[in-house]
């Protein structure tokens, strides 16, 4: 029999959306239970570096908030958690069963001490450092990772038994199983995030099998204080660059990758990291490659304006092909439009492609609400309640809804938060009539 | 724990070993080729500090590879960063 818990709230993701809509709602004290796939709360901002178009430090904002989620007394959070149904039983009920990955680590018993961690003898490709480095196959996710718990990669383990024997409080369990609850609200909020595109689906892009050809998270991860170099050099023979340049529209406004739409904030990342370098590689050449530039939010233009004047080199063309050179270069071939057309060859130390968004996770299968034609879930009302979806009580934040940038999404959050409190509101009015 | 429930536990692992035997025996695999990848850079560091071209030469290992496990034996503390030659960093082994 699977154990059952009542809350007001369901928040799906706990990811930057998914944080700020709990937040909200239990600042109302409404009990919310966030439930979220990852080991860490934090979604993609905690793995940023910094944010445009101010540069302040990603962590420095998203920190306070999984922090603050985490010790608020009307959160509960569930990390390690798939959604397998979400079901509207009444106008009063979802009903939703989550299923409990196996950390092969007791929670309750885990001090984040990293002992299992230092002890484990097997290395794995870190995913969490855009794979540029090396964890163990038992380990905290990354420094600040909320809730400091060591999760074990089963599919990794070699079951020797350092990991047991080192700990101090007895956390390693070997023979854990999946477990499935019941989580019953009143509503629920799909903060469900995004992926990037893949790199590997352009032939044109030699499916991103390039040496030195990196995605824009992966540069995330390369400035990020604590990220896999502690510096920008290239990942395949650590060389500090001289020439990093920019593709543009890699991943987005491309029919052929089923990606017809623009990401919105591909062209202010890539400005925001372009400026980033030009700090820690004073001495590098920066180029961005585009089609055109999308700088509309509060003070992207002048951020985009700083960025020429910074020395920022924008050359106006699509990137046609992309091949290994000699040295570990990266050759990008382009019609340059502002220089007559004419078709050029150029090398980079680094390249990064500007990939786009796509859904981070779909309803098909799991629960009644529809996607629009971009597969990101559907807003019913679009134009004068973006965060109400077709099933009752259900309500949409974030980048789930469609590509925004940080500032909307937190935005979008607090609306989604108002929506359900809205719908309680009702259902508390409507049982006391 | 008594001696009852150490005998127990010491069954029950044993069962799962030999279900998990396959992905055991991969990850085995894996742990001697790192370990000796780990110990070709750790001797190729040992009179003085390289950049990954170098370790690269000393080793005959993939660069790519090199670098992964420089940054990872920099990051659980056995190599520490050292001065610049050229465009490269050089790699010191911390306990040398």
């Amino acid at each position: 029999m699977s154990r059952e818990l009542h809350f007001d709230t369901l928040v799906v993701g706990g990811g930057i959306a998914g944080l700020q809509t709990a937040l909200d709602l239990a600042d109302q004290n409404y009990q919310v239970a966030v439930i979220e796939k990852d080991a860490t709360i934090g979604g993609k901002m905690i793995r940023l570096s910094k944010v445009f178009p101010t540069l302040d430090c990603a962590s420095c904002i998203t920190t306070p908030k999984m922090a603050a989620s985490a010790h608020h007394e009307n959160i509960t959070l569930f990390t390690y958690c798939n959604l397998k149904s979400l079901d509207r039983d009444s106008p009063e009920s979802v009903t939703a069963t989550v299923t409990q990955k196996p950390r092969y680590v007791d929670p309750d018993k885990c001090i984040g001490c990293r002992q299992c961690e230092y002890g484990c003898p097997v290395y794995v490709p870190d995913e969490e450092q855009g794979n540029f480095n090396l964890r163990k196959a038992v380990h905290i996710p990354f420094s600040n990772a909320i809730p400091q718990i060591a999760v074990l990669d089963m599919e990794n383990c070699s079951l020797c038994g350092k990991c047991a024997r080192v700990c101090p409080t007895d956390a390693i369990d070997y023979f854990e199983q999946p477990e499935d609850f019941i989580i019953h609200a009143k509503t629920a909020v799909l903060a469900t995030g995004f992926e990037l595109t893949p790199i590997d689906q352009k032939p044109e892009y030699n499916g991103g099998k390039v040496q030195n050809l990196i995605t824009s998270m992966e540069m995330e991860r390369l400035l990020a204080p604590h990220g896999p170099y502690m510096r920008v050099i290239r990942p395949s023979d650590g060389k500090e660059p001289d020439s990093i340049a920019y593709v543009q529209c890699a991943g987005s406004r491309d029919k052929t990758l089923n990606v017809p739409y623009c990401s919105r904030v591909c062209c202010m990342y890539a400005i925001k990291q372009a400026m980033l370098l030009s700090g820690a590689l004073p001495l590098a050449d920066i180029t961005i490659y585009y089609m055109d530039i999308r700088a509309f939010g509060k003070g992207y233009e002048q951020f985009y304006q700083n960025a020429k004047a910074m020395g920022i080199e924008f050359v106006k063309g699509k990137i046609a092909k992309i091949e290994q050179a000699d040295n570990q270069y990266v050759s990008l071939r382009y019609e340059a439009q502002e220089d007559g057309g004419r078709v050029v060859e150029r090398e980079h130390d680094l390249v990064v492609l500007s990939l786009g968004m796509v859904p981070g996770w779909t309803p098909q299968g799991v629960c009644q609400v529809s996607c629009d034609t971009d597969r990101f879930i559907k807003s019913s009302m679009p134009q004068i309640a973006p965060t109400v979806t077709d099933m009752e009580g259900v309500f949409v934040a974030g980048v789930a809804a469609g590509p925004k940038d940080i500032v909307d999404t937190i935005a979008e959050a607090g609306a989604a938060a108002m929506e359900a409190s809205k719908y309680m509101t009702a259902l508390g009015k409507q049982k006391a009539a | 724990m008594s001696d009852k429930k150490k005998q127990a536990d010491k069954e029950a692992m044993k069962i799962l070993r030999q279900q998990r035997k396959q992905s055991i025996d991969r990850v085995r695999g894996a742990i001697k080729s790192q370990n000796k990848d780990i110990k070709s850079i750790k001797d190729a560091l040992k009179d003085g500090g390289k950049t990954v071209p170098e370790i690269t030469a000393a080793t005959k290992m993939p660069s790519s590879r090199v670098m992964v496990f420089v940054a990872t034996l920099k990051k659980y503390g056995m190599v520490a960063e050292g001065p610049k030659d050229g465009d490269y960093f050089k790699y010191e082994l911390i306990d040398a």
